[in-house]
């Protein structure tokens, strides 16, 4: 049942269409992220539905209501400030109050609420200290608390983790999806990090240029992108661009000369395409052994694996492979690639040089 | 931390003993027991602060500059801050010249002002009213407020207030509670320079006062025309006093580099 729903909503800024025609429908309870990268107009489209933007084109409902020119504060969504937003000459216990206050709850009811919204987000010994006197994570989870305590039909989160150093950013991820989990939330989060898109969300849009070009579950998305843009985007990939044969009944890219079998939908003979393939689907084999023969460029130690380059008559490789524990192929020697042909997608078009 | 040579450490010397000697010699005079200026050398004396309490034109005058500068300011402050948020905020035509002509008061001479004012006020039949005093006073002094509201506001996130609109606040509220007290020392920086201007203002007030309604420097002014004595000096002591407590309050409350660099 579709809980919030976007209907070709553009926006104009004078000549600059920051977002054209975005179509998009979401269930109740949902986590969905907004993914791209700066200037795709993401934000933009979180601040119309937000009531902070009013769109130039297109209809906003909630639950069957038109909200599309309805005042922010009529809406009564939560919404969490990239830069948090905290009110300075507030306390913690205050800010989290506000918009209790502006709804007249009453005082007892009011204390009550703002506790447990403190204790979800563990900032309950920190109640009347100010903002100032907090570390970033801890500001950013009274944000979360102040937006939240208002039960909000829907929570919008503008790139809540990207004011965060990396460890904290990654423990405040799986805190972010723990609160909604429990409270229930439908949740859109922006964000221009493909990782965290990826490991929270239970849908994925990606935008591009202000349009939307791909709307999938964040598994989907990484194994099947709609184009090189994505693929390249969303996690790492090789691209490579080639010409389609076709011999009988199978069928192959010709990259360079060199044919690469791939699992064939109807494609004309001939046609220029562009194939992806994630490096941790290539497997380093013996030389001779595999698909196709290289040699180790450079060799990289993450910990938990190994990431390669690899020169090859096709061009440059990128590999990662799990650290098993044994040292893997030396900087230099000849390797033989392999993977399963499932694995290597074809792109549409000939796309490759836009990436 | 660089250290001064000793030339750039005379020069300091030079330039402080330039700007505070008078202040420093005028309110020693102020405590002379003598009949004519002159450093006290024989003993203090508090009869010419006496004798200006005691003054009921003073007095008069005195009272009076507080009035208007405490309403003038005021004034100044409730143009100022709509005018700012809209010079700040919205792109509309005529918005530079706006924000030109509240700041113009600053470059044009104050006796030049005085002498139109004047003109004015005469074709209107106008002339020595409070009301009128006080109108020319807000028109000085709203560029001080305007230019301190406006620093604020230039600094101020925005998104805190879209915070408290999408928290359920109306506009005003939203002011109100958030816009205001972030950009409260700004106001209040504006308020008290903008009073002190009015304070002390002279040039101008020749020309647009009554005798009804003397400022203390125009009392001051005629009053040395006349006749130069100690009591002059118990006064000039008093107006330091007054706008030093200002600039005190203002230091302790907000930090006077804050307001006057617009550093945050």
């Amino acid at each position: 049942m579709a809980f919030l729903t976007l209907e070709g909503v553009s926006k104009e800024f004078g000549t600059f269409t920051a977002v054209r025609d975005v179509s998009l429908t979401i269930d109740k309870g949902e986590f969905v992220s907004l993914l791209g990268p700066s200037g795709c107009g993401k934000t933009t489209t979180l601040q119309m539905i937000a009531g902070l933007v009013e769109p130039t084109e297109g209809r906003i409902s909630l639950d069957g209501r038109d909200i599309t020119r309805e005042k922010p504060n009529r809406r009564g969504l939560g919404v969490v400030f990239q830069s948090y937003a905290l009110f300075p000459h507030m306390t913690v216990a205050q800010n989290v109050a506000f918009g209790l206050e502006m709804r007249r709850v009453p005082h007892a009811e009011r204390t009550d609420r703002v506790r447990e919204a403190l204790m979800l987000v563990q900032l309950s010994s920190f109640a009347d200290r100010y903002p100032r006197q907090l570390s970033g994570g801890q500001r950013q989870r009274v944000a979360v608390a102040r937006a939240l305590v208002i039960a909000p039909p829907v929570l919008l989160l503008d790139e809540p983790l990207s004011n965060l150093d990396a460890k904290l950013r990654e423990e405040m991820q799986f805190e972010l999806r723990r609160i909604q989990r429990k409270v229930g939330t439908t949740t859109i989060m922006v964000t221009h990090d493909q990782a965290e898109a990826l490991s929270i969300s239970d849908r994925v849009v990606v935008m591009e240029g202000g349009r939307m070009t791909q709307v999938d579950a964040p598994y989907r998305l990484y194994e099947q992108p709609s184009n090189a843009f994505i693929s390249s985007f969303v996690g790492k990939t090789n691209l490579l661009a080639g010409t389609w044969r076709r011999n009988g009944t199978t069928s192959a890219a010709d990259i360079g000369g060199v044919l690469l079998e791939a699992s064939a939908p109807e494609i004309a003979a001939g046609t220029p395409v562009t194939l992806s393939i994630r490096p941790e689907k290539i497997l380093v084999r013996d030389a001779g052994a595999g698909r196709l023969k290289g040699r180790v460029a450079s060799r990289f130690f993450l910990g938990s694996q190994w990431l390669f380059t690899v020169e090859t008559p096709i061009g440059i490789m990128t590999v990662s492979t799990p650290n098993l524990g044994v040292e893997p192929a030396a900087e230099g020697s000849p390797v033989g690639l392999d993977w399963s042909p499932d694995n290597m997608r074809i792109i549409a078009g000939n796309a490759a040089a836009a990436a | 931390m660089q250290k001064n040579g000793p030339v750039a450490l005379i020069f300091h010397v030079l330039v402080l003993t330039f700007v505070l000697a008078p202040l420093v010699i005028i309110c020693l005079v102020a405590f002379t027991p003598e009949n004519t200026l002159s450093l006290p050398t024989t003993g203090l004396s508090l009869r010419w602060f006496k004798a200006v309490f005691e003054h009921p034109d003073f007095m008069a005058s005195f009272w009076n500059s507080i009035w208007l500068a405490t309403l003038s300011a005021t004034l100044a402050v409730a143009f100022a801050v709509p005018a700012a948020l809209a010079i700040s905020r919205y792109t509309f035509p005529g918005r530079d010249f706006l924000n030109a002509l509240f700041l113009s008061p600053l470059i044009i001479p104050h006796l030049v002002l005085g002498v139109a004012f004047l003109r004015l006020f005469a074709l209107l039949g106008a002339t020595g009213s409070f009301a009128w005093l006080v109108a020319t006073h807000i028109i000085v002094v709203t560029p001080y407020v305007l230019r301190l509201v406006l620093a604020a506001l230039s600094g101020l996130d925005r998104s805190a207030e879209q915070a408290a609109r999408t928290l359920g606040a109306g506009e005003w509220t939203a002011f109100r509670r958030i816009t205001a007290p972030m950009i409260l020392p700004g106001i209040t920086g504006g308020w008290l320079l903008a009073f002190i201007n009015s304070f002390d203002e002279l040039t101008m007030s020749i020309f647009v006062t009554s005798p009804a309604t003397v400022t203390l420097p125009v009392r001051m002014y005629m009053y040395a025309t006349e006749s130069i004595d100690p009591m002059m000096a118990a006064v000039s002591a008093l107006m330091i006093a007054i706008t030093a407590a200002a600039m005190l309050v203002l230091d302790r409350a907000f930090g006077l580099d804050r307001i006057l660099v617009g550093q945050r």
